[in-house]
């Protein structure tokens, strides 16, 4: 018996391709027992995301299961052409390897990504529930749980956001007790200050007042969030109540300088605020960062920081491959004690087409 | 020297602890197993402590407070053991690795740089005399431990400030949370420090032997903390100024102790 894989994602193919391989969440289930039907696996499991979809399974014959399974992938999404160029292979302990990666986020676009686990977990269960795992897959898929949890609490390929929403909410977090008492006002809209809104909103930002020089506009964005629209004017107003700030006008020079936030300072009763400003030209004196209980990032900031948090997860990507090779061994010794040691076919490669990475 | 031997094992834990407070500041991420051995240095260090203050009041058969040496123990002592209710109880896991090197130092300070000498026993004896210096010193425990919470906000309020993050930035309490664990244990440390005042008058009427300095620092200590806790309650002391003043304000009480008792 041989575990086998094949799969394609985001390296080895286009969202075009990807988008017509991927299996729709209410099918899985039916298309896991066609699968099973098809090809020549014992056990089977299909992960489908939005940047991958990869076919693991049992079987005696590793090189023909995985021409069944391709032969499955085109004729069960109709192919008219070939995408054999897209989908790659992983025989035996490359397979077990590879889940363990997977489920680790070290092979997601955002490198130790932990949304990736939940997404492995679904597909888990739904080829249980369908009953198309066993002994192999089920012990496979459970060491890639315990895996991703161990390399997560033992290292920091998670910690940090990557984006500059994120970034925001982080620094957020290290300034505010609870973002749910917290209001948001945004200072004029556009895509980075409405994304960074929603990253705030879905970590439990309290209220959003919006502050739109175009009222439709501020309207449509208000109510994007459950939110407020006041009028540009009377930014200063609303002020004292405001925790959080996001700058994004278009005008050409600062509208926050330190002239006019030290009264505003003064009836925050010592209150913190945070300043992002996102706008170019930027939006608030560089100074008003120096005033107390004030903290001020422009668009730099965040993105220097969302850099240096991926290339501290990068910096982790040798420790976490050490404790995989721990735990694929533990893996392959439970799977050797019960199915023998693995033969390589030596029709075949190790892995016969390995995705660039 | 047996019971020396308590307080060297102490300080070998705390600077184990310290230890590894630099490496998780750091470190960043990898930090779980690290703060279990904060965890395990602190309270290694608490037991040689307790160890320590068990042994010397057996053989002096009274609670050990009769000099400076003994007091900076008991005073560390107190700290730790407020870091261990307060820290989980806020889940506030990096304060144990700000407590370490506190906990050195005053480990250190009384190892190496204070007095053992015997005091003479005085004429006249009180249980009153015990009650206000044990309860005086866990109430300088509480604010030491609230020192430790204003250095810690100090530490992420420049991080945040400089917009230069450390790897071990996420550990970081907020500076909200820093503030209000403070607050607490400031008023909680000044509360103990107004029952332990209470019970020097009512010793003095009794046993009538503090002596001038000793007075002196004991007031001067309450007026200040009294004035702190005022000023934050009204809001005019928050933020870095209120940190500031945790910090800075339990150093000065700690070395007019320390002089206060050379005086004597």
């Amino acid at each position: 018996m041989k575990l086998v894989m094949v799969g394609l994602n985001h390296r080895s193919a286009p969202v075009e391709v990807r988008e017509r391989m991927a299996f729709p969440r209410v099918q899985m289930g039916e298309a896991t027992c066609m699968l099973l039907g098809a090809s020549h696996l014992k056990e089977a499991a299909i992960v489908s995301t939005c940047n991958r979809v990869e076919i693991y399974g049992l079987a005696e014959n590793a090189g023909n299961a995985a021409a069944g399974v391709r032969k499955f992938l085109h004729e069960h999404h109709r192919l008219t052409e070939s995408v054999d160029a897209h989908l790659y292979e992983h025989h035996g302990v490359d397979c077990v390897n590879h889940l363990l990666e997977v489920t680790c986020g070290l092979d997601s676009m955002v490198l130790g990504e932990t949304e990736i686990l939940g997404q492995v977990k679904d597909a888990y269960e739904m080829a249980q529930q369908a009953g198309a795992t066993g002994a192999a897959l089920n012990r496979l898929f459970q060491k890639s749980f315990s895996a991703a949890k161990h390399i997560r609490s033992s290292t920091a390929i998670a910690r940090g956001s990557t984006s500059v929403g994120n970034v925001a909410v982080d620094l957020a977090e290290k300034i505010f007790r609870d973002l749910g008492a917290r209001t948001v006002m945004l200072i004029g809209t556009g895509e980075i200050s409405e994304t960074t809104a929603k990253a705030l909103k879905s970590r439990g930002a309290g209220h959003v007042l919006v502050c739109s020089r175009s009222r439709e506009r501020g309207e449509a964005v208000a109510s994007e969030f459950g939110g407020r629209v006041i009028s540009y004017d009377d930014w200063p107003v609303e002020f004292p109540t405001v925790d959080i700030v996001i700058s994004a006008t278009a005008a050409p020079h600062p509208i926050i300088t330190v002239e006019r936030l030290t009264p505003l300072m003064h009836a925050r009763q010592g209150r913190a605020l945070f300043l992002i400003d996102i706008a170019v030209p930027r939006d608030a004196e560089r100074a008003c960062g120096e005033l107390e209980n004030v903290y001020l990032y422009d668009i730099d900031d965040l993105q220097q920081i969302a850099q240096q948090n991926i290339a501290a997860r990068a910096s982790e990507i040798a420790t976490c491959r050490k404790l995989i090779a721990e735990h694929r061994g533990r893996y392959m010794a439970w799977f050797e004690s019960r199915w023998g040691t693995e033969q390589t076919d030596a029709s075949l490669p190790r892995s016969a087409h390995n995705h660039a990475s | 020297m047996r019971e020396h031997a308590f307080l060297w094992a102490a300080a070998a834990f705390y600077a184990g602890g310290s230890a590894l407070t630099v490496r998780r500041l750091r470190a960043g991420g990898a930090s779980e197993s690290l703060h279990r051995w904060n965890v395990a240095t602190l309270v290694l260090g608490f037991l040689a402590t307790t160890g320590f203050l068990y042994l010397r009041g057996q053989n002096l058969g009274r609670c050990p407070l009769t000099n400076a040496m003994e007091t900076t123990v008991f005073l560390m002592w107190s700290a730790v053991l407020f870091y261990l209710l307060v820290g989980p109880a806020y889940r506030v896991s990096f304060l144990g690795a700000f407590t370490a090197p506190l906990s050195l130092l005053l480990c250190l300070v009384a190892l190496l740089g204070l007095s053992d000498a015997r005091a003479p026993i005085p004429d006249k004896h009180s249980p009153w005399v015990e009650f206000h210096a044990a309860i005086g010193v866990l109430a300088c425990g509480a604010l030491g431990l609230a020192g430790v919470v204003g250095r810690m906000y100090l530490m992420q309020e420049r991080q945040l400030k400089t917009r230069r993050l450390l790897p071990s930035f996420l550990e970081f309490p907020s500076l909200e949370q820093l503030d209000v664990i403070g607050l607490r244990l400031l008023l909680l440390g000044f509360a103990m420090l107004t029952v332990g005042m209470i019970g020097g008058e009512i010793s003095y009427r009794v046993v009538g032997h503090w002596t001038a300095p000793k007075i002196a620092w004991a007031v001067a200590t309450w007026v200040g903390y009294g004035a702190m806790v005022v000023w934050r309650l009204r809001k005019m002391l928050n933020g870095r100024k209120a940190a500031q003043a945790a910090v800075y304000g339990f150093a000065a009480m700690l070395v007019t102790y320390w002089v206060a008792g050379v005086l004597r």
